[in-house]
């Protein structure tokens, strides 16, 4: 009996001890944030704030906030341009385009840190010597960074280097890299294999930010959580999977808000802090929000400074006419509509045997999908259906251009059909369809299945997780599957690529494609400099895979930002995600 | 006693044994390639053979298998493979959270539930019962997500009265975060723990000893507060324990609805992205825990029932 009592007295006292903490807990109120704080969301939990493991855009967006790179681009100016970040200038670059010389920045500081014990905690200066080390980080085998790809094969030495790592079980940061050397403390000189127009943008991704070595050996598997860098902010609080929490970093340089942007911006009243040190927040709370309802709620509290607008809150927030709500334009809420640099689309394996000879199959395929119908139920109407490989806002874009096989018609779809010895999917064994198995994915297929069936042609869906999914992709198991690609870099080269030959599974080649024509024109284009005559290969190589069709171009989808009145400066940016230390909280009107 | 712990403690090796071996078994058939997540949209054929070899996927699976057997004795499972965190670093982190929520939810649906049992069980029939019992099918009918999306708009967003989302590791500010988390995991488990209470009280309450003990002119509470609710122990006491392991491993929807970085969500990704050594640790601690659990239930039948004896 006497255990009986005990253990409802144990329950009592528990339940009465959580409870008062509890109850505690909602008299406190939210600790109170200094009025310059911006409150900002990732819809992903942060892997980690190692530059080198970066490779996701909400990664490279927090490590960002804390580390640079050699260059980055002009927050204001379109198209997208690059300037120096920790480079005192864009780089000097040999006549042959294979040796850049860079010189950085002098009084460039590391924030303060323990771990930089012969200045007692005081950050030193970033040296050469720091990028150096850096890019080295990148190539070691041990660290299995998913960035190599911007390095490999392009530095001279740097693949031996790596090679010899490997072999060795242990890579020598002290063995010198014909191609990658510091010259002096403030001057790197980069040797390239080859010519490379597209090398420079590696140097303002996130991937080759500059990190202390004293950190990276101090903090050892930690040195992921702890980041110790050059840039605008550090780290104050970090809840992995929770919460970041920023501050501004005292010993940051100054750097200035850009004095001249794109034409508008000046209305738009970014250029009104022209000329101010940077950052202009004192503090950035980043909430993690893996749930699109809760953050949404969040931002129409008040609570969060930007957001995007959920797929199922769209009609709620924008008319028919896609214009914001009165409701949220009444509490001052801005809405701000943007072109992504990205693309979806269908691949088909050109390795399969039936598809990869029958290019008037794959044509009736692609006049068969209405993608308009498309982007209405499941973008909302926020995208830009796509008639080539190359998105508008790069050179290569043709504005005018219409894709014979991406205007819906069924009637020719039949005919193409007919042509390719299948009249009306007679003969022809259903498509093996790889695809994912969440939901919109799911809703996908369907549309797929039923827009396929119009002209006889038959799938056979097999649903994956996105790991299996990949690993089917890249071993060709599969006939067709859907696919996006997201611009790295601001160059037509970036999507072109998807279809040089070198590139095919497991690279970013996924149909497999195979063209010598193309690939002629595109090893070309790559020596090339940003020029009209490039520009023209570049529309030359998206006309051929057009013809070919190893994709049906699917859309380029549009961006819709909400904004609450009080963030200031804020300009949509495909690649600078260092972007917060722009923006700035209008403090009377918070 | 003792020797009855120590055999149930040796039989946990061949268990866990069982366990990493249909766990392997089914990862390396169903699991997925995790190689060219690691490596991103840009990987070759040579980045991938490096990486293979780098984390060991280019061993035999034997010695594979020896590897993971290694992990699980020395508890070290090394790092993630998609956040590359140390994985150990990673539950210690994730406990916490995950506790915070589901002691006071589990405690308060097991407190209110055995309430409501003993309530309903003495009403049997009437109309308060049945009351009862309908109120607890629908409110078991409604799935988790209904009232996650009803708690945040109207009771978070709508009157203010909790946050909408969110986490602090500091106390006791993390408990206003989870207050809302902790109402919706007792409204979701307390019909099903109230109907199960229920039955399990009702089967002692016709009991021989319930009748003698009425006929020596007990009083009803105390015919259920010291007789009843005695004898309904062992069931209650099993429910309970299969429902510990659960409450360390978090809840998933709630974890990602609430912001709350516990051992739930982290289990999902690590399923999503074939995260094999996160998913390798969290079935072993859940075995553990499992066998233990059992353990300790058994040692408290014991106690609760005189009548036990562990041999």
């Amino acid at each position: 009996m006497s255990t009986l009592r005990r253990f409802t007295i144990s329950i009592f006292i528990g339940i009465f001890v959580f409870s008062l903490i509890g109850i505690c807990g909602c008299t406190f109120k939210s600790k109170t944030d200094s009025s310059n704080t911006l409150h900002l969301s990732t819809p992903s939990k942060i892997k980690g704030l190692d530059p080198i493991y970066a490779d996701d855009l909400y990664g490279g967006t927090e490590v960002s906030r804390t580390y640079e790179g050699l260059l980055q681009y002009h927050y204001l100016k379109r198209p997208y341009t690059l300037i120096p970040n920790i480079a005192e200038s864009m780089p000097d670059i040999s006549k042959d385009g294979k040796t850049l010389i860079f010189r950085l920045k002098k009084g460039v500081l590391f924030q303060d840190d323990p771990c930089f014990k012969a200045t007692g905690g005081k950050g030193r200066e970033m040296l050469a010597d720091d990028v150096v080390y850096s890019f080295k980080r990148l190539a070691d085998p041990k660290l299995v960074s998913s960035g190599w790809w911007i390095f490999d094969g392009k530095i001279v030495g740097l693949n031996e280097w790596r090679e010899a790592a490997s072999k060795s079980g242990a890579a020598d940061y002290s063995k010198e890299v014909e191609g990658l050397k510091a010259i002096d403390r403030y001057t790197i000189q980069i040797k390239l294999i080859q010519r490379s127009s597209q090398f420079i943008y590696a140097l303002a991704m996130s991937f080759t930010f500059v990190v202390p070595r004293e950190a990276v050996e101090q903090y050892g598997k930690e040195f992921i959580n702890h980041p110790v860098g050059t840039g605008p902010f550090r780290l104050a609080e970090y809840i992995p999977g929770a919460k970041l929490v920023w501050v501004r970093n005292p010993t940051y340089r100054n750097e200035l808000y850009p004095s001249e942007g794109a034409p508008g911006d000046k209305e738009a009243g970014l250029l009104e802090d022209a000329g101010k040190p940077l950052p202009l927040a004192d503090k950035l709370i980043v909430q993690v929000f893996e749930e699109s309802q809760p953050m949404w709620l969040t931002f129409l509290s008040g609570k969060l400074d930007l957001t995007s607008i959920p797929k199922d809150s769209f009609q709620q927030a924008i008319t028919p006419a896609k214009e914001l709500s009165h409701d949220l334009q009444s509490k001052g809420i801005r809405l701000i509509k943007y072109p992504e640099l990205d693309i979806t689309h269908f691949s088909f394996n050109m390795t399969d045997p039936v598809l990869s000879k029958n290019k008037y199959l794959r044509q009736a395929m692609s006049l068969a999908y209405d993608e308009d119908q498309y982007i209405e139920i499941f973008y909302n109407g926020r995208a830009l259906a796509a008639q080539g490989p190359i998105p508008p806002g790069i050179a290569g874009y043709d504005q005018d251009f219409k894709n014979p096989y991406r205007q819906f018609d069924i009637a020719k779809a039949k005919q193409l059909m007919e042509k390719a010895g299948y009249p009306d999917g007679k003969g022809l064994k259903p498509l093996i369809y790889a695809t994912l198995s969440d939901t919109t994915s799911r809703q996908s297929t369907e549309y797929a299945v039923k827009m396929f069936r119009e002209i006889g042609v038959k799938l056979k869906v097999d649903t994956y997780s996105w790991p299996e999914f990949q690993a089917v992709v890249k071993n060709r198991k599969a006939q067709v599957y859907a696919f996006a690609w997201g611009a790295d870099y601001p160059d037509a080269e970036n999507f072109l690529q998807l279809f040089y030959s070198k590139n095919v599974s497991p690279g970013p080649n996924d149909s497999n494609y195979s063209n010598p024509e193309f690939d002629k024109l595109y090893e070309s284009a790559l020596t090339m400099v940003d020029s009209p005559e490039r520009t023209e290969l570049y529309k030359k190589m998206a006309r051929i895979v057009i013809e070919d069709c190893p994709w049906i171009f699917g859309a380029h989808r549009m961006g819709y930002a909400l904004i609450q009145k009080r963030l200031k400066n804020y300009k949509p940016h495909d690649f600078d995600h260092g972007r917060a230390k722009y923006y700035k909280i209008d403090v009377p009107s918070k | 006693m003792f020797e009855y712990i120590v055999r149930k403690l040796l039989q946990t090796i061949p268990t866990i044994f069982g366990v990493a071996l249909i766990i392997f078994i089914l990862f390396n058939l169903v699991g997925g390639d995790p190689t060219y997540q690691m490596l991103g949209k840009h990987a070759n054929q040579k980045q991938i053979q490096e990486l293979r070899h780098e984390y060991g996927f280019d061993q035999p699976k034997y010695i594979q298998f020896v590897q993971y057997l290694k992990q699980i004795v020395t508890f070290d499972f090394g790092r993630s493979y998609a956040t590359k965190q140390p994985i150990g670093k990673m539950i210690l982190r994730g406990i916490g959270p995950s506790l915070t929520l589901a002691i006071p939810a589990f405690l308060l649906t097991t407190f209110l539930s055995v309430i409501i049992g003993l309530f309903v069980s003495y009403f049997r029939g009437t109309f308060t019962d049945k009351s009862v019992v309908v109120a607890c099918v629908f409110g078991m009918s409604l799935p988790m997500l209904a009232y996650i999306l009803f708690g945040q708009y109207f009771l978070a967003y709508k009157l203010g009265w909790f946050p909408i989302s969110g986490f602090e590791v500091t106390f006791p500010e993390r408990f206003e975060y989870v207050m809302l988390p902790i109402l919706i995991w007792v409204s979701v488990s307390v019909g099903y723990d109230v109907r199960f209470y229920r039955t399990a009280i009702l089967e002692e309450v016709g009991q021989d000893y319930v009748r003698t003990a009425r006929a020596k002119g007990l009083s009803e509470p105390r015919v259920f507060m010291k007789h009843v609710l005695k004898n309904s122990m062992v069931p209650i006491l099993t429910n309970l324990v299969i429902e510990i392991p659960m409450l360390i491993l978090g809840s998933f929807l709630l974890e990602s609805f609430f912001g709350i970085p516990g051992l739930g969500s982290i289990t999902i990704d690590a399923i999503h992205n074939s995260d094999f050594p996160i998913i390798k640790a969290m079935t072993t601690l859940q075995a553990l825990l499992f066998i233990f659990g059992n353990l300790a239930t058994d040692i408290l039948y014991t106690v609760v029932d005189p009548r036990v004896r562990l041999k």
